[in-house]
């Protein structure tokens, strides 16, 4: 979607009438806001938002303050304009979630033969990261912890050693020991750069543990990865089993962007 | 919901966004509303000013000492609410020199700036010197054999600032905690005061508490502004813009709280204290320490070392959350280039200002120490510092409410409320500081009324050379946290903002 800047002086198409029937108004109100922000691009400013939703000035603005104080809009450096925040991605269970190539599928089913206990396929972009292809015979423990602390989990663990290796901001599901502690991230990536992998034990279910695999894209960034939840010795001495899924990562990078 | 979902799915790129941001190196979003709160009530220090704002009020207002309170109480609530313009919109550690370095200029924003330096560091300098004073008397009662010497005074206030320096070094977190922990056991403390009074005097309300007898115009003006010195400090909660977790929701929450509370709790102490010395058949005004004279004359005299023990470590607390929101409005200017970049330095592992800290602590230390060496009294000294705080403060206050409705008219989010508190606040507050100055130069305080001026002009001095070697400082002033990519949907860096940037602001 490309942002026109004749899109910020067009009314918006009339917000839909059902929702409004249902939905308390201010909820309405709120996502018309959101909506309006996403269809006009990074820049619009509250006055236009107010102008295109003809919605009173006054109640816009406190709408939007409360969506940024919330950080689902995000106001820009320039502190007139508005953008769409990262949270936003939180609302995206409202939308279909975006399956890997049909390639990718069939060559993680391939290891899933050959391999006992759960091979999962995980996306990471920026700081955040999605299970597109959870191991359908082995479902993950605890998939609201997952991703409310990002450094309990192998998977979030090679996200966090990424960010810490590029330098960039730690998101705010990893958890204050670790954000507050300088020593701890230090061992962390360094763990994980000499290891070529990342792994947990016992922090989801006791006894079990989970090793995650890199997959890199064309300029060495982290795009994937590849887990394995398995008993905890199989986690500990995985052996041959990490050959299949280190050939598993090499074979996927391409199919992964 | 299309284009939202479109925005979702595949977001589409926004450029202009660093991987840092010009305050990095502070603990970014990581103190919740608890601490942020707890920054805004300990700089206020409602117990230890419970316990000496009304009698000083009473002296000038006379009967009309509660509704001198209470507008002062009003006046700090509009002002809050035209603070919190800023504070929903811009995460800072400049406080209201940053607010108004956005809404009118630099150079206007470095007179508030100068202001704020002035009253952050008056009013620490008070709370140090507060905290020995009250310290000297505890050790009295506990030992009475120590020596009340110049020098035991000067050795308590020089431990107390090591102490300060120590605690806002060692991590925000530390500092809120502490402060907040300190501040609700000193008001408990003063609650349990209040009911046995209340309880002694019986259920009936006094109205003569409420009277307006013997008070004109112009004396309820001076109390009116004596009393805002009550309420100073609010606003400072907003120093931990950068730090705070949710800024935007946290700040202005915890600075309209900060008025309410501690405005109850002045209005609610000052009537018991009231109706406490009317019952006695006495009268508030000439009592040298009201709150111990109450404990005493009402059998608890027991509270008495417990009220001492209260307002020392409120006063202590009231130092910290001062100089913690002094060393942030250093840290911003150093960020800028105001004052040399040392003082934009953050300590590695506490990611707190140390430098700042650092250089401020001593400074707020050896003022009262010297003042106390040249043979002032301790509570003559505190009482001409606070002169100079509360101006600062109020100055300050009025240059941000006219800022308010001109930022908010350039960024097009004005509206009429806005504008109408605004401006009557700022008009109010004005009037009131030059009642205040005229009446206090006229006073045996006149020495502090001058230190401010003096004060405020080798601020604007020092600006307007700095500004002459360093033209581009009209673009670094004004120091924000600028979200960075990871907070963007579609953030993309840019690709020169290499890690390390230069600190520059974000517009």
């Amino acid at each position: 979607m490309r942002v026109t800047d004749e899109a910020r002086h067009l009314p918006s198409p009339a917000p839909p009438a059902d929702l409004r029937a249902r939905q308390p108004k201010a909820v309405h109100s709120a996502l018309a806001v959101l909506e309006e922000v996403a269809r006009c691009g990074a820049g619009v400013t509250a006055q236009e938002v107010s102008e295109n939703l003809r919605m009173p000035r006054a109640t816009t603005y406190r709408l939007i303050n409360l969506l940024v104080q919330d950080e689902y809009l995000v106001r820009m450096p320039d502190l007139r304009g508005f953008t769409l925040g990262r949270k936003v991605v939180e609302l995206a269970h409202l939308v279909a979630p975006v399956r890997p190539p049909q390639a990718a599928v069939a060559v993680v089913e391939e290891l899933r033969s050959g391999i006992r206990g759960g091979v999962h396929l995980v996306r990471y972009e920026h700081d955040r990261m999605r299970v597109v292809d959870p191991d359908p015979d082995f479902p993950l423990a605890d998939e609201a912890r997952l991703f409310a602390e990002l450094d309990a989990s192998a998977m979030g663990r090679l996200l966090v050693a990424e960010l810490l290796e590029t330098g960039s901001p730690l998101p705010a599901s990893v958890r204050p020991e670790l954000r507050g502690s300088p020593e701890r991230q230090e061992s962390l990536r360094r763990e994980v750069t000499a290891a070529g992998r990342s792994w947990q034990v016992d922090a989801f279910t006791p006894g079990f543990g989970c090793l995650a695999l890199p997959i890199r894209g064309p300029r060495g960034e982290l795009v994937a990865g590849l887990t394995l939840s398995a008993p905890r010795i199989r986690i500990e001495q995985p052996g041959a089993v990490l050959e299949l899924l280190a050939d598993g990562a090499r074979r996927l990078a391409p199919l992964l962007r | 919901m299309t284009a939202l979902e479109r925005a979702i799915a595949d977001p589409p790129p926004v450029p202009g966004f660093g991987t840092r941001s010009p305050v990095d190196g502070l603990e970014r979003r990581s103190v919740g509303f608890v601490d942020v709160l707890a920054q805004s009530v300990s700089a206020v220090a409602p117990s230890a000013a419970a316990t000496t704002i009304p009698m000083l009020v009473a002296v000038v207002a006379g009967g009309a000492t509660l509704w001198a309170l209470g507008v002062a109480m009003l006046l700090s609530l509009l002002v809050a609410v035209t603070v919190n313009q800023f504070t929903r919109r811009i995460a800072a550690t400049g406080s209201l020199y940053t607010y108004v370095s956005r809404g009118l200029g630099t150079g206007a924003g470095f007179v508030a700036g100068s202001a704020m330096l002035i009253g952050y560091g008056f009013i620490a300098m008070f709370a140090l010197a507060g905290a020995g004073y009250y310290l000297a008397i505890l050790l009295g009662r506990v030992w009475p054999g120590i020596p009340q010497t110049p020098l035991f005074a000067v050795a308590l206030i020089a431990a107390m600032a090591l102490v300060v320096l120590v605690v806002i070094i060692r991590g925000i977190r530390l500092s809120t905690r502490l402060t907040l922990l300190i501040e609700t056991v000193s008001v408990g403390i003063i609650l349990v005061l209040v009911v046995t009074l209340l309880v002694n005097t019986g259920p009936a309300i006094d109205w003569s508490a409420f009277s307006l007898a013997g008070s004109t115009p112009a004396n309820f003006a001076v109390g009116a502004v004596l009393a805002l010195t009550a309420f100073v400090g609010f606003e400072s909660s907003s120093t931990l813009g950068v730090e705070a977790r949710r800024p935007f929701a946290s700040v202005p929450r915890a600075i309209v709280w900060t008025v309410i509370v501690s405005g109850s709790l002045y209005l609610v102490a000052t009537y018991s204290q009231i109706v406490g010395f009317n019952a006695l058949g006495l009268d508030l005004t000439s009592s040298a320490s009201p709150v111990n004279d109450l404990a005493g004359a009402y059998g608890v005299e027991w509270m008495g070392l417990l009220l001492d023990v209260s307002i020392a470590t409120s006063f202590l607390a009231c130092a910290i959350a001062s100089t913690t929101a002094l060393a942030r409005v250093l840290f911003a200017m150093g960020r800028e280039g105001v004052v040399p970049p040392a003082f934009g330095a953050t300590h590695r592992r506490f990611s707190t200002p140390h430098v700042a800290a650092a250089v401020s602590v001593p400074v707020v230390a050896l003022v009262p120490m010297i003042g106390i060496a040249l043979g002032w009294g301790l509570w003559e000294t505190m009482e001409t510092l606070i002169v100079v705080a509360a101006a600062g403060y109020i100055t300050a206050y009025v240059l941000v409410c006219v800022a308010a409705p001109v930022f908010l008219r350039r960024i097009g989010e004005l509206t009429a409320g806005v504008a109408v508190r605004a401006f009557a606040a700022a008009a109010l507050l004005a009037a009131g500081v030059v009642v205040y100055l005229v009446v206090e130069s006229a006073s045996a305080r006149w020495i502090g009324v001058v230190v401010f001026l003096v004060l405020l002009a080798a601020g604007c001095a020092y600006y307007f050379a700095r500004r002459r070697r360093h033209p581009w400082l009209i673009e670094t002033i004004g120091v924000y946290d600028v979200p960075v990519a990871a907070d963007v949907l579609g953030g993309a860096p840019h690709p020169d903002d290499l890690p390390g940037g230069d600190g520059r602001s974000g517009s």
